[in-house]
């Protein structure tokens, strides 16, 4: 036994102790910085939002006007438009994530299942400016020449779900917004879903075959009740992504303060609208200051969805 | 192929000139044994000898993975079941599996056993009563789940959630049972159960056992096959196989100097 490191000089020392005091306290700013970043901008947002909602009091969420000559703004059509494309967003990216990251999984060889997996991964890496020009250039069109009118010459039609799918084929509006939406957060969603099914013990898996399943019976009956915590953790992840998406919106939702029931129809969402008009605003404006209080409606509604994504994908990894 | 001579026992699965490679690696190199009718039949063996491999081949669960493949024949049924047009969920429902570590399914005990049997069967509400509860006194478990059949059968302690396993896998009323290693995992308590529970299983069913535990293999197997380096060194009966194996390497491994 070397007895020099126990005696009671070394073991009294406090050179090297100082050094380790000052990294801990460095350290622990950086992580304040963030806490006080936060704090700094939810307090940013509602002061500056406070001129709106002094003006028009809760109604601002439920109002539709948003009218610059009258001085007359309300958040309900961009809130609209933001729930909506989320949601349609949703709709369309949680199927396609699933069947991606069942295949992955399940189906694919292992090597194939690499390279489509980095595939999907840098989709997930494209800056969201260029989404919003394809969008612009190519899915604007496709949808205006092709699938609105078709779509509104049959869906639009039918009872039900008929207005939904009526009006004039703008190619801009709800739906293609809800599309390059889908486009954009289907990556998130398949890559915590094909995590989630990977985590999955192989063993579990090999039962359920053994006894005579077939790949949708396991998908169905075992993985998908293993893992439904986590899945729905991804997805709201996603939809997290969905409601603060800003650019690639922009260039195609349309950019009308409308509500309506048509899918086709122009709208705004809370960032397209910021986006769009926050920089043409004058500083200290009642119109500067409803940007503000729509701005800060977003974040709550962004952070909440987190939250419960956060919530629902640890409740899993602690209660397993 | 002694055993078959002297006992005139119909062999349930009969594998014949078998390969089965990993890949490029060879796993399995030319392989004959026959799993007789109602018999219990050991496999031992040094570690990645082949022995799960060859269950894994028998209700072709390695299909589940890309770059697994094997050659030769297995017959069961008088079917070649390595052939393309097998029927793999009919085929796994006929030759069960019961895993090293028990894996009950996320659902309640009593769905643990009547899921697999939906499957396959249409049973109404009494009749699939009565199989849980016959599966279940079969392995020895009835008395401490049955009055509580709707909770989760994670709350079970691991020879109960094994021993649900086996229950599950019988429930489905196959004609053999493969258990890789279904004891490694368990005390001795639970070990127990599991070998008195292979003798009475027997009678209705084929078995083929996966085993480091030589003296399980003695206790419970009427047939022995000692693997070494993907082949099949010896099969005999497990009474000469213990007491006079016929080659120097089942010599050396049973007598502890290798392995």
């Amino acid at each position: 036994m070397d007895r020099s490191a126990t005696s009671p000089s070394a073991l009294m020392g406090v050179a090297r102790g100082n050094g380790d005091a000052a990294f801990a306290a460095i350290v622990r700013c950086a992580a304040a910085l963030i806490l006080l970043g936060l704090g700094g901008m939810v307090a940013v947002m509602a002061w500056g939002a406070r001129g709106a909602f002094a003006t028009f009091g809760p109604a601002f969420i439920i109002d539709k006007a948003w009218n610059p000559v009258t001085q007359h703004f309300g958040a309900a059509a961009p809130v609209f438009g933001t729930l909506v494309t989320a949601l349609l967003a949703i709709a369309l990216a949680v199927p396609l994530a699933f069947g991606i990251a069942v295949w992955l999984t399940e189906i694919a060889s292992a090597r194939i299942a690499g390279v489509i997996g980095t595939l999907i991964q840098l989709l997930a890496a494209v800056p969201s400016i260029i989404f919003g020009m394809w969008g612009f250039a190519v899915l604007v069109p496709f949808m205006a020449h092709y699938v609105e009118p078709f779509a509104s010459h049959t869906l639009g039609r039918m009872p039900g779900i008929g207005p939904l799918f009526r009006g004039a084929p703008y190619g801009t509006g709800f739906l293609t917004g809800g599309m390059i939406l889908a486009v954009m957060i289907t990556p998130f969603i398949s890559a915590v879903m094909r995590d989630v099914f990977l985590s999955m013990p192989a063993v579990l898996k090999e039962s359920a075959y053994g006894l005579g399943m077939t790949r949708w019976e396991v998908v169905r009956r075992i993985i998908l009740p293993w893992s439904r915590t986590s899945v729905v953790g991804g997805i709201m992840l996603g939809l997290g992504r969905a409601l603060g998406e800003t650019m690639a919106i922009t260039f195609v939702i349309g950019n009308a303060n409308h509500i309506g029931w048509s899918l086709f129809s122009p709208g705004n969402t809370i960032a397209s609208l910021i986006a769009l008009e926050f920089p043409e605003s004058a500083m200290g404006s009642l119109k500067f200051s409803s940007l503000m209080a729509a701005g800060f409606l977003l974040m709550l509604i962004s952070l909440g969805t987190l939250v419960c994504s956060r919530l629902l994908l640890r409740t899993r990894s602690a209660g397993r | 192929m002694t055993v078959a001579e002297k006992q005139p026992v119909p062999a349930a699965i009969s594998v014949r000139n078998l390969d089965f490679y990993y890949g490029a690696n060879h796993a399995l190199k030319n392989i004959s044994i026959d799993f007789p009718q109602g018999q219990v039949t050991g496999m031992i063996g040094p570690s990645g000898c082949g022995k799960s491999t060859l269950l894994r081949v028998l209700n072709r669960m390695y299909d589940l993975y890309p770059g697994q493949r094997a050659t030769g024949e297995v017959i069961f049924d008088g079917c070649n079941i390595l052939g393309p047009r097998v029927n793999l969920n009919v085929l796994r429902a006929r030759v069960g599996m019961v895993f090293q570590k028990p894996t009950p399914f996320p659902m309640s005990i009593y769905d643990n056993i009547a899921f697999g049997v939906r499957l396959h069967e249409r049973l109404d509400r009494a009749a699939m009563d009565a199989r849980v509860e016959d599966v279940l006194r079969r392995v020895a478990l009835w008395p401490e789940v049955r009055d509580r059949l709707r909770d989760s059968a994670s709350a079970l302690s691991g020879g109960q959630q094994q021993r649900l396993c086996i229950a599950r896998t019988i429930a489905t009323r196959p004609e053999v049972v493969l258990l890789d290693e279904p004891t490694s995992a368990l005390d001795p308590v639970s070990t127990a159960r599991i070998e008195e529970l292979l003798d009475e299983l027997k009678a209705d069913f084929t078995i083929a056992i996966v085993t480091h535990n030589l003296q399980q293999a003695a206790r419970c197997a009427d047939q022995v096959a000692f693997f070494y380096m993907g082949e099949v060194v010896e099969v005999d009966s497990a009474d000469r196989m213990f007491t006079a194996p016929r080659e120097n390497r089942t010599q050396d491994y049973i007598t502890g100097r290798f392995g």
